[in-house]
């Protein structure tokens, strides 16, 4: 194949089968060593380009977000994110929620850990996700124990369960979109909804 | 009761569309007389700056030579589509036949390039190109269109290149971008050959794409960001770029076939060249070979680099 050709091409242009350069061999002696001299001082710094999808909406826009490490801490920050031009959906284009991503990653109220506000407390304050699943669910089958309709009034098998809703969110995979409708339909849920926008 | 008609959905621009075509073709009546201009003012307070003012010189001949040069003939039509049938390039380097049209661009070139301030070494190696017989001439060329010079013969290798370079983008501009199709990996569509640098270009149609730029034919094509152009890898790619200094040149290294190529951001420096730049950003390699990548590109004035 053609690719193959091309791959032992570019091993002979790397310099696999050639002594000297093309600098040295036309005569212009020392520019070489010029360039080495001043890159001395300098270090290659490494940034990353990472594809992800816009988590905000339903439509799923392909986002490029570039990454580089901080000089404080060392960690990887996210410094710019833009519409991925090679993308379908969007083909480079953002709405103003998705150009605005780069604010709703770096933000500093944004929401990292479960968080609880116990009935009558003012502020919120970090739980374990043990706690916080536990305390759902304990919730969810008082409320559901109470007020669960397995009959109708005709004396018809309904399984209703009327008084809790449930609302998903739309950056998810089919997988668990299938999951969140089992879990919830067993249950008995009728007020059931994805929110496209969130 | 008649059925009202299915509602039709029609899609909302939310902003500036880019649809990147698969390749464009270069247009050599400017190619070369910009890529001039972009050595010369690359050149400027360059540690590299007498080559670089030598490959203005040459770009410049490059650039002369076309002057009511006959016209590069362009390939057969039925040749066109049987190679587009079969996914190959329409002017392939392999099949390459040179004409008296190549001939003639060769020797306008040389007399031209003879004329550009040079070493001595430099006027030599031109010298005994005027004087090489056909055959030798013709080996010249093969060795060039394979990007395999001879280490005895670098300095040959470099005016040869530079002259077919003149010759292909003639060829590839007879050539329709739109009929041509994707060959294989890191291959130019139309003659097969490998990219010099890749850009991500601020065109209207095509804004934020990136774009490879043809070491031969100088055609441009699309090729996926955050891709590794030479394995088409998408794991483990990440961007080199010199600390503090360029921004808008970085080597897009690939963790799977330890190779790289600069790719130049065209969106920040709308005068970014893709040969000019790769020279002139010779730094960056030495970096980013230190760190014990590979150069997966072809450039005949960085041969043996």
């Amino acid at each position: 194949m053609l690719g193959e050709v091309s791959r032992r091409q570019f091993l002979k242009g790397a310099g696999a089968s050639v002594a000297g350069s093309a600098m040295g061999a036309l005569g212009f002696m020392g520019v070489e060593e010029a360039v080495a001299a001043s890159i001395r001082p300098f270090k290659l710094a490494n940034t990353t380009e990472t594809r992800n999808t816009c988590p905000y909406c339903s439509v799923g826009c392909g986002i490029i977000m570039y990454s580089e490490s901080s000089k404080a801490d060392g960690k990887r920050k996210i410094m710019h994110i833009e519409g991925d031009v090679d993308h379908p959906t969007n083909r480079g284009t953002l709405c103003p929620k998705g150009a605005a991503l780069l604010d709703f990653v770096n933000a500093p109220t944004r929401t990292k850990y479960p968080m609880h506000r116990a009935p009558g407390a003012k502020e919120f304050k970090r739980v374990s996700w043990e706690f916080a699943l536990d305390r759902i669910a304990q919730l969810m089958k008082e409320d559901r124990d109470r007020n669960f309709v397995a009959k109708n009034k005709d004396g018809v098998t309904v399984n209703r369960w009327t008084t809790t809703g449930f609302l998903a969110a739309s950056a998810t995979t089919n997988e668990t979109a299938f999951a969140t409708y089992k879990v919830v339909r067993s249950a008995g849920m009728l007020v059931f909804d994805n929110q496209a926008r969130v | 009761m008649a059925q009202p008609a299915p509602p039709t959905f029609e899609p909302i621009g939310i902003g500036e569309e880019s649809r990147p075509p698969l390749a464009v073709t270069p247009n050599p009546a400017s190619l070369f007389r910009d890529r001039a201009e972009r050595f010369r003012a690359l050149a400027e307070g360059h540690q590299m700056k007498p080559y670089l003012l030598f490959l203005a010189g040459l770009s410049q001949a490059q650039h002369a030579t076309q002057g009511n040069l006959s016209p590069a003939a362009p390939p057969e039509a039925e040749d066109v589509r049987r190679a587009a049938e079969f996914g190959m390039p329409p002017i392939a380097r392999e099949r390459f036949e040179p004409d008296t049209a190549v001939a003639e661009t060769l020797d306008r070139f040389f007399d031209l390039a003879a004329a550009v301030e040079a070493p001595e070494a430099a006027s030599a190696a031109l010298a005994r190109l005027a004087s090489r017989d056909s055959d030798r001439r013709r080996e010249l060329l093969f060795a060039a269109l394979a990007d395999a010079p001879s280490a005895d013969a670098l300095s040959e290798h470099v005016f040869v290149s530079a002259a077919l370079q003149v010759h292909f983008a003639r060829l590839a501009a007879t050539l329709d971008a739109g009929k041509l199709v994707p060959v294989a990996d890191g291959a130019c569509p139309a003659c097969g050959g490998p990219p010099v640098t890749s850009s991500v270009v601020g065109w209207p149609s095509a804004h934020g794409a990136r774009f490879c730029a043809c070491s031969l034919c100088a055609t441009r094509w699309h090729v996926v960001r955050v891709k590794c152009v030479l394995c088409s890898s998408t794991k483990g790619i990440s961007y080199g770029e010199i600390e503090g200094v360029l921004d808008s040149i970085k080597a897009e290294t690939c963790t799977e076939c330890r190779g790289y190529l600069k790719i130049l951001y065209e969106v920040k420096g709308p005068s970014l060249d893709p040969v000019a730049d790769d020279v002139a950003s010779l730094g960056l390699d030495m970096l980013v070979r230190e760190a014990g990548w590979r150069r997966g590109s072809v450039n005949p004035y960085l041969v043996g680099f």
